[in-house]
């Protein structure tokens, strides 16, 4: 029997806490022993937070039961995001979770619409998402599993703190055996030979060996930057923001079950909410706005009290081209950052510590296995970069420089070839791995203007009076069932009520 | 000003053109779309047979026609995999069954199972845990000749008579309404890289809005100077031989792909004779020499009705203006695995997903492009899995596995051969069912497996092992004999 592999997890956060509950929750204790190095001197980003519905599965498989989490993390649930005045000012659009109507005569739905449409009988698209209906009405429920049924269309995913969450998951893994170490890392020593890391100094004058490491220290890369000199590929030409400012408010209005971004002169300001209190922040460029600016225009547009001084936070985007370099495996923010406009951070994090588990090593290093991990991680970064960028891309808003520079900017080819064919054919990506489903790409596409020209010929064999008896009807379905949900206050209040005071009971 | 596409002139044979006319007909059956097929003489003789994988039978879905009737109206049979003999000496034929499913323990593909059983000295090779291996071996079938199909994860493949296949196709289509125009096509008038009109010998013309190149590898209604990417560096077999020898005893449930000295000989039973299809190098193995031996190689007495014929595999651009070339005229693969109709059938896909929506201006073709693209170099690398991974001497066979392979099948057998991963790809038609049967039973064993196998208790795993070789005997008892298509009625 071969010895247990020793990973060593360098930084706590969000990223160090859920690769060391999945090690510690799924793997034996005589494959591998884990230890995880933080210092509470070192903070980390994690504020209010938004998810994508992937993350039930992470949870489902290290073995956490969700409405506990919930009740520790103050969590909420989210249907989807609310995007105001991106692409013009006065816009507002929801990227649900998920469908848009139903396919007719193996035609995708939003050709009929544009039919239609063309045909003089316009609507709003959202009226037929299930998801979105139910977000403009405050509504939540369980998606059911009976297919058939209109409540079935649909998924959903959290808002959390994950502070909050670390902590859970620090529990969590610490009752599997995981071994945490209070402590900075002072230097790192690499092998002459390999140039693997041998061994880390702590400030504290303790060694720490191992076979395995996992850099989790964020933006600094401690591990993969500095230690060993992995390049970074720098996306700021498409995503020019690099600065963000976050700021808790208390809980105000109604409890959405929906993040919300609103587009600013600079960047764009979220809102998540939790069920104590409310995330705020501006991500913006410093290139276009100063700090000092951008914290009073986010102070100015909160619509509760602030809980504390704004946080600044500095990024650059892109990603490092070889996350797993050597025996060392970088996870979270020291692999790679794109700003949270789409929820991706705790994504990339999950993809990345699934992808490790899937491709974990014995003692010696299969350069095939690490080649397998950074070709999947590559390409998530590589389609939410895309996706990311159209956002910014696709506006015709002329109130700031920002807005004209992202319009004029040149968009990869990838992205480019995307909107030339949803502009002349309603045509819509589609894809085996990784991020966005149909509905995601048709939501950002219609939501800021980039309007298909045509529809697929097909839509012509069903008479056009036959479509819009069908869509009526939808959107009917649709409405009286949301009407029947309970509102998200009042299901989170019965769900998963948290052990702070609440304020969820606005509705 | 844009101009929806009202007019669609096929110009082409056989298959290619009547599956392509048919089905573009049903896609637009309730508009007023309107469909002709220049029909060029019919290169298929008496033996020739279209082998096809279990995606065809989607296809026929489409076109709203039941596989099974389908065997059973054109003498053809059904195949649950192939069988590959001689391709490595010294170990076992081994057949890649049509399993839909991946076999899965608690989420962890069954693969790392075997994986680590076999390194600890299990001797059950890899088919025996396939249904449709199994199935195959036993001459079952998942498809009846009265068109019930079985609800079990494995799908039928085809073996069909091509002669009476395209002749049902090409009636079908006609009874739709497509319409038939007679003429050799004398002149392409072309405006840059878009076709105008086209002109027959006795001075008779169409023009449309869409030209659909159905005419094989000759494609003649791409531009002569467009570049043709051979692939003659990876398929070192330049002839074919297409024969018939007398029906089996029974029906086998799958075709039998024998390796030789210069060459494979395909052996593929249909109801009323059995198709032989052999590819070789002619600087190895000359025609003649490859028709005396086909009997020892194949194990069929009798063979009759030989021709020859040259092949070489590789792919063209597709859609270039307002023209798109389907079928041979794309791409020609090699007759491994079953893709006779898959080129044809995966542009047919894309055309109707991506059919251009204005006569004027088609950016479509791009995608369409990379899409086909994509699917075709997939199906390359896995015919050229067979010869990268053969095991045999001969100096044909020593050179096929000499050769310098694609990126994507290089990855492919490094992240397989070190924990049976598999490459993440966009647009391919085998899934990786398809591939561990392949690169297993050419003896690329994963060197290490999945450590969440552990999570499973041994006693669990070994319960297991022993529950899915039960469940698979008794499901292949439960399936009805493929023979049945020999009595089917004509």
């Amino acid at each position: 029997m071969n010895r247990p592999l020793e990973v060593v997890i360098v930084g706590g956060g969000t990223a160090g806490w859920m690769t060391g509950a999945a090690l510690s929750g799924v793997l034996k204790r005589t494959q591998c022993t884990v230890r995880l190095i933080e210092s509470d001197a070192i903070g980390t980003v994690g504020v209010g937070e938004a998810t994508l519905p992937q993350m039930r599965e992470f949870n489902d498989m290290v073995g956490i039961v969700e409405s506990e989490m919930m009740r520790r993390t103050n969590a909420t649930f989210k249907l989807g995001i609310e995007f105001r005045d991106w692409g013009f000012i006065g816009s507002s659009y929801i990227h649900p979770f998920g469908a848009h109507g139903r396919a007719m005569g193996g035609v995708a739905f939003h050709h009929l619409w544009t039919r239609a449409n063309r045909a003089g009988h316009a609507s709003n698209i959202e009226d037929y998402s299930y998801a979105i209906v139910a977000s403009r009405r405050n509504r939540f429920d369980f998606p059911v599993d009976d297919v058939e049924a209109i409540n079935s269309t649909y998924n959903y995913a959290y808002h959390f703190d994950a502070g909050l969450y670390a902590q859970y998951l620090r529990a969590f893994s610490e009752a599997r055996g995981l071994v945490r170490t209070e402590g900075q890392v002072k230097s790192v020593a690499l092998d002459p030979v390999t140039g693997n890391i041998a061994s880390l100094r702590l400030e504290s004058g303790e060694t720490v060996g191992g076979d395995l490491f996992i850099d989790c220290s964020g933006f600094r890369g401690l591990l993969i930057d500095q230690a060993l000199n992995g390049p970074f590929e720098d996306w700021t030409r498409w995503l020019p923001c690099d600065r963000a400012l976050a700021v808790p408010t208390e809980r105000a209005g109604d409890l959405t079950p929906y993040t919300r971004s609103t587009a600013l002169e600079a960047g764009w300001q979220w809102r998540i909410p939790l069920q104590h209190r409310t995330g705020n922040g501006y991500v913006y460029s410093s290139a276009f706005i100063s700090d000092d600016e951008a914290a009073a225009r986010l102070m100015g547009n909160l619509d509760a009290p602030a809980l504390a001084e704004p946080k600044p936070i500095r990024f650059r985007s892109g990603r490092r081209t070889a996350s797993w370099t050597k025996n060392c495996i970088a996870v979270g923010l020291a692999s790679g950052f794109l700003e949270p406009l789409e929820s991706t951070s705790i994504y990339l994090t999950q993809v990345a510590v699934m992808t490790l588990l899937r491709n974990f090593p014995g003692a010696r290093i299969d350069p095939a296995l690490a080649e397998s991990f950074n070709h999947a991680v590559d390409n998530e970064y590589d389609r939410v970069r895309d996706f990311l960028i159209l956002h910014y891309h696709a506006n015709t808003r002329t109130d700031s420089d920002l807005w004209r520079h992202c319009r004029e900017m040149d968009v990869p080819d990838s992205l480019k070839e995307k909107m030339a064919l949803f502009r002349h054919r309603g045509h819509v990506p589609q894809y085996r791995h990784g991020l966005f489903s149909p509905p995601s790409w048709l939501s950002v596409f219609l939501g800021q203007g980039v309007l298909p020209q045509a529809y697929h010929p097909m839509a012509d064999n069903l008479p056009l009076d036959d479509v819009r008896a069908e869509m009526d009807a939808l959107r009917d379905t649709i409405s009286r069932r949301v009407d029947t949900m309970p509102t998200h206050a009042q299901f989170v209040r019965d769900y998963c009520e948290g052990e702070e005071p609440s304020r969820a009971g606005g509705a | 000003m844009s101009r929806s596409v009202r007019e669609v002139a096929i110009v082409g044979r056989d298959a290619d053109a009547w599956l392509a006319a048919l089905a573009l007909k049903r896609a637009f059956a309730r508009t007023d779309m309107r469909i002709r097929v220049v029909e060029l003489t019919s290169r298929l003789t008496a033996a020739d047979v279209y082998v096809a994988t279990p995606s065809l039978g989607g296809l026929h879905a489409l076109l709203g026609l039941n596989s099974g009737k389908v065997l059973a109206a054109t003498g053809g049979a059904p195949a649950l995999g192939q069988q590959f003999a001689d391709w490595n000496p010294g170990q076992p034929a081994f057949t890649h069954g049509y399993d839909t499913q991946r076999v899965a323990i608690e989420d962890i593909d069954f693969l790392q199972f075997w994986v680590k059983a076999r390194s600890e000295g299990l001797r059950v090779s890899w088919d025996d845990f396939s249904l449709a291996a199994a199935a195959a071996r036993q001459g079952r079938s998942a498809l009846a000749p009265d068109g019930i199909e079985e609800t079990i994860p494995v799908a039928a493949g085809f073996h069909l008579d091509a002669r009476a296949y395209v002749d049902l196709i090409r009636r079908h289509a006609l009874h739709l309404g497509v319409e038939v125009v007679r003429g050799a096509v004398e002149t392409i008038r072309r405006d840059g890289e878009r076709i105008v009109e086209l002109k027959f010998g006795d001075g008779a013309s169409i023009t449309a809005d869409l030209y659909i190149d159905a005419s094989g590898p000759e494609a003649i209604l791409s531009d002569p100077d467009a570049s043709f990417t051979s692939w003659r560096g990876w398929f070192g077999a330049n002839r074919t031989l297409t024969a018939s020898a007398p029906a089996l005893p029974a029906l086998p449930g799958h075709s039998r792909i024998v390796a030789f000295e210069g060459g494979w000989a395909g052996l593929f039973p249909l109801a009323r004779r059995t198709a032989i299809v052999a590819a070789y190098d002619s600087a190895s193995a000359g025609d003649d020499a490859v028709l005396a031996r086909l009997p020892q190689i194949t194990g069929a007495p009798q063979v009759a009705d030989a021709t020859f014929g040259t092949i070489e595999p590789g792919v063209r651009t597709a859609w270039v203006g307002n023209r798109v070339a389907l079928g041979g005229a794309a791409a020609v693969l090699e007759r491994l695995d079953a893709t006779d109709l898959h080129a044809l059938h995966i542009g047919l896909t894309h055309l109707i997903a991506l059919f251009p929506v204005d006569a004027e201006d088609m950016p479509e073709a791009e995608a369409f492009n990379a899409g086909i693209a994509d699917h075709v170099n997939y199906v390359r690398d896995f015919q050229l899995t067979h010869y990268a991974l053969n095991g045999r001497g001969e100096p044909f066979w020593r050179q096929a596995r000499g050769v310098d392979l694609p990126p994507s099948l290089a990855a492919r057998l490094r992240l397989f051969g070190a924990r049976g991963l598999p490459l993440l790809t966009e647009n391919e038609t085998f899934q990786e069912q398809n591939w561990s049967a392949v690169l297993l039973g050419h003896g690329l064993t994963p060197a290490g497996h999945d450590p969440l196998v552990d999570r499973v208790p041994v006693d669990e795993q070994m319960g297991k092992f022993r529950g899915l070789l039960a469940r698979i005997a008794e499901e292949v008892r439960a399936l009805p004999p493929a023979d049945a298509f020999r009595g089917a009625p004509r």
